[in-house]
């Protein structure tokens, strides 16, 4: 059946569940591209004789274009989707991406990924009264300028705003302005202890 | 939070993987015409053409796209699921259905046919409306339910779309009930890193057994 | 909208306190509070009361409506009408939360008072949750509910717009055009 491969690409990406992303499949891309070429090569040879009115080589060459845009539709969904995933990422585990997140990435998404980086960066500088504004901060509403928290992992030191060095040590615990912690909170470093 | 790739739940998206899902269905389908050199598509003859007359389940998006009224090189008639037998089925007892297992995308593909101009337009489009009608109360009550009830049976009988208000539901009264435990001023890690660790977790221990 | 930016929005409903101290009138973005003198109620925003709390600085005084009698009474008409009643805050049930979690002490029957609020909300989600039901039944593409507290509709938000644009694709595949209809070919 036409685009049959093309389809495997589509519902690998929705098996794939959140938080993951599944390795760029170079490999089904280029069977979908050289079935796209085969199917674009035989329409080029045929279509004199559509032209000539055989009905039969027409209908051939319908069957086929359909087939080449249903797998562009499929490729362009696959990288797009990727592109989403990328990108929501970026929020979720911050300007760094797991190692494995990023080795299942294709060049182009690694580059399109650092410049999106880059662009938020500058975007988030450029608002706000001085130094800019961090848009991933404060995702619910503060209560407390302040926040006790628990090192859920040995992480180093850590230097403060008021530039005291704080060693997060496993399971130690440490009173830290909100605003400083929120991002180790968020990626599983600092538990939040509420009293 | 929906742990899932599709964020762009929007289904008439040219990018939606639901919508490139659900236009995969097949429906029955019969050549007015010969084709040349696509005899490969009908795995039941090794003819090299199709020949006029054979009869092929095709995706919808190849007949959808081959569909051109009265000059049409193809015939096409209403898939099974949604003739009048299954029809009755549907609007006798909506809630008993399982429509995963006829669809999954019962509705998206269904809204789909009505584009073919089938004899049975009408039905099929009213049909689709009364069964969502009659299964809603179930999904909604469903959904708001305590969440600790095992709801994976009946979840099962939902289709794709049904799945996802079923899941915005159930987000909902989470999300609430966060809040009125307090739990909701709890910093806490995202979603995503926290699934990324457990997943890590799990292959590492898989590998080491 | 997270429930905890409801819970946002609703501190800057007043609410009254007792300071234990005495300070000048201080000046905020979003108005003036005070002056404080001790002993003598004001009413703050609900964020500052907390706070001050917290600090053991005041105590809360329980807004009118926080009160066995009136609150059993609101329960009844409630139950009694078919439609939603006017809730006496439009944010009771934040303001319940939050003073009775820091302020146990100073409301009297907080405990009835939580169960008593806890039963309205509940008469009237499942009063939502049976309109909502005969709305997608009827078919009908607007509907008006009046009364109901933004807490109460952020519930269902999430769903209820799912719903409604799921039936509203329903409809507009039987109502037609199908020339161009907006499914995709490919």
């Amino acid at each position: 059946m036409l685009a049959e491969k093309a389809l495997d690409l589509i519902r690998e990406l929705k098996r794939t569940s959140g938080g993951t992303l599944p390795p760029f499949n170079e490999d089904k891309i280029r069977q979908v591209l050289e079935e796209v070429q085969t199917l674009f090569e035989q329409n080029r040879d045929t279509a004199k004789y559509a032209a000539e009115g055989q009905h039969d080589v027409l209908a051939a060459i319908q069957l086929r274009h359909a087939g080449i845009q249903r797998n562009k539709r499929c490729l362009l969904a696959y990288l797009y989707n990727r592109l989403e995933n990328i990108r929501r990422m970026r929020w979720e585990f911050g300007s760094v991406l797991p190692a494995d997140v990023k080795y299942n990435m294709c060049e182009h998404e690694v580059q399109w990924f650092n410049q999106y980086n880059r662009l938020l960066a500058n975007y988030m500088r450029s608002i706000g009264e001085s130094g800019g504004l961090d848009l991933t901060q404060d995702m619910k509403p503060p209560k407390s300028l302040y926040v006790l928290v628990r090192c859920l992992m040995d992480h180093g030191e850590f230097e403060t705003q008021d530039g005291t060095v704080i060693l997060l040590k496993k399971n130690s615990q440490h009173y830290l302005m909100r605003s400083e912690c929120e991002h180790l909170i968020r990626q599983g470093v600092l538990e939040h202890i509420v009293q | 939070m929906a742990a899932n790739f599709t964020l762009d739940s929007n289904p008439d998206s040219y990018f939606s993987l639901d919508d490139i899902l659900a236009s995969q269905e097949k429906v029955p389908c019969t050549f007015n015409t010969q084709v040349s050199n696509m005899g490969y598509m009908d795995q039941s003859t090794t003819d090299t053409n199709i020949v006029s007359g054979t009869k092929l389940e095709l995706p919808f998006w190849l007949a959808k796209s081959l569909d051109r009224g009265s000059r049409s090189i193809i015939n096409i008639d209403t898939p099974k699921n949604y003739k009048e037998v299954y029809r009755q089925i549907f609007t006798a007892d909506p809630n008993v259905v399982d429509l995963h297992k006829l669809g999954p995308y019962f509705y998206l593909f269904g809204g789909k046919l009505i584009s073919l101009h089938l004899p049975d337009n009408d039905d099929i489009a009213s049909v689709l409306l009364k069964t969502f009608q009659g299964r809603f109360r179930r999904i909604m009550d469903g959904s708001q339910n305590t969440l600790n009830v095992d709801l994976t049976s009946q979840v099962s009988l939902l289709d794709e779309q049904e799945r996802l208000l079923f899941s915005a539901g159930q987000q909902g009264l989470h999300d609430f009930q966060k809040w009125e435990t307090r739990e909701s001023e709890k910093l806490s890690t995202s979603t995503m890193v926290a699934n990324h660790r457990k997943r890590k977790r799990f292959v590492l221990s898989s590998k080491s057994s | 909208m997270d429930p905890s930016e409801v819970e946002f929005l609703a501190e800057r409903e007043l609410v009254k306190v007792i300071p234990n101290f005495t300070h000048d009138k201080i000046y905020l973005i979003s108005g003036d509070v005070g002056p404080f003198s001790a002993g003598l109620p004001l009413p703050v925003p609900l964020w500052l009361a907390v706070n001050l709390k917290q600090r053991q600085k005041c105590r809360f005084v329980a807004p009118d409506w926080m009160d066995i009698d009136v609150l059993k009474e609101k329960k009844q008409e409630e139950a009694d009408s078919r439609f939603f009643t006017p809730m006496p805050s439009p944010h009771y049930m934040e303001i319940t939360q939050l003073l009775l979690q820091w302020g146990t002490d100073d409301i009297p029957k907080a405990d009835e008072i939580r169960t008593l609020v806890k039963d309205i909300w509940d008469l009237r989600i499942a009063k939502l949750r049976s309109s909502i039901d005969v709305f997608v039944k009827s078919g009908e593409s607007h509907a008006k509910l009046n009364y109901l507290t933004l807490m109460e509709i952020n519930t269902v938000r999430l769903f209820l717009t799912k719903a409604l644009n799921h039936m509203h694709q329903l409809k507009s595949v039987t109502s037609r055009d199908t020339t161009n209809s907006n499914s995709q070919a490919f």
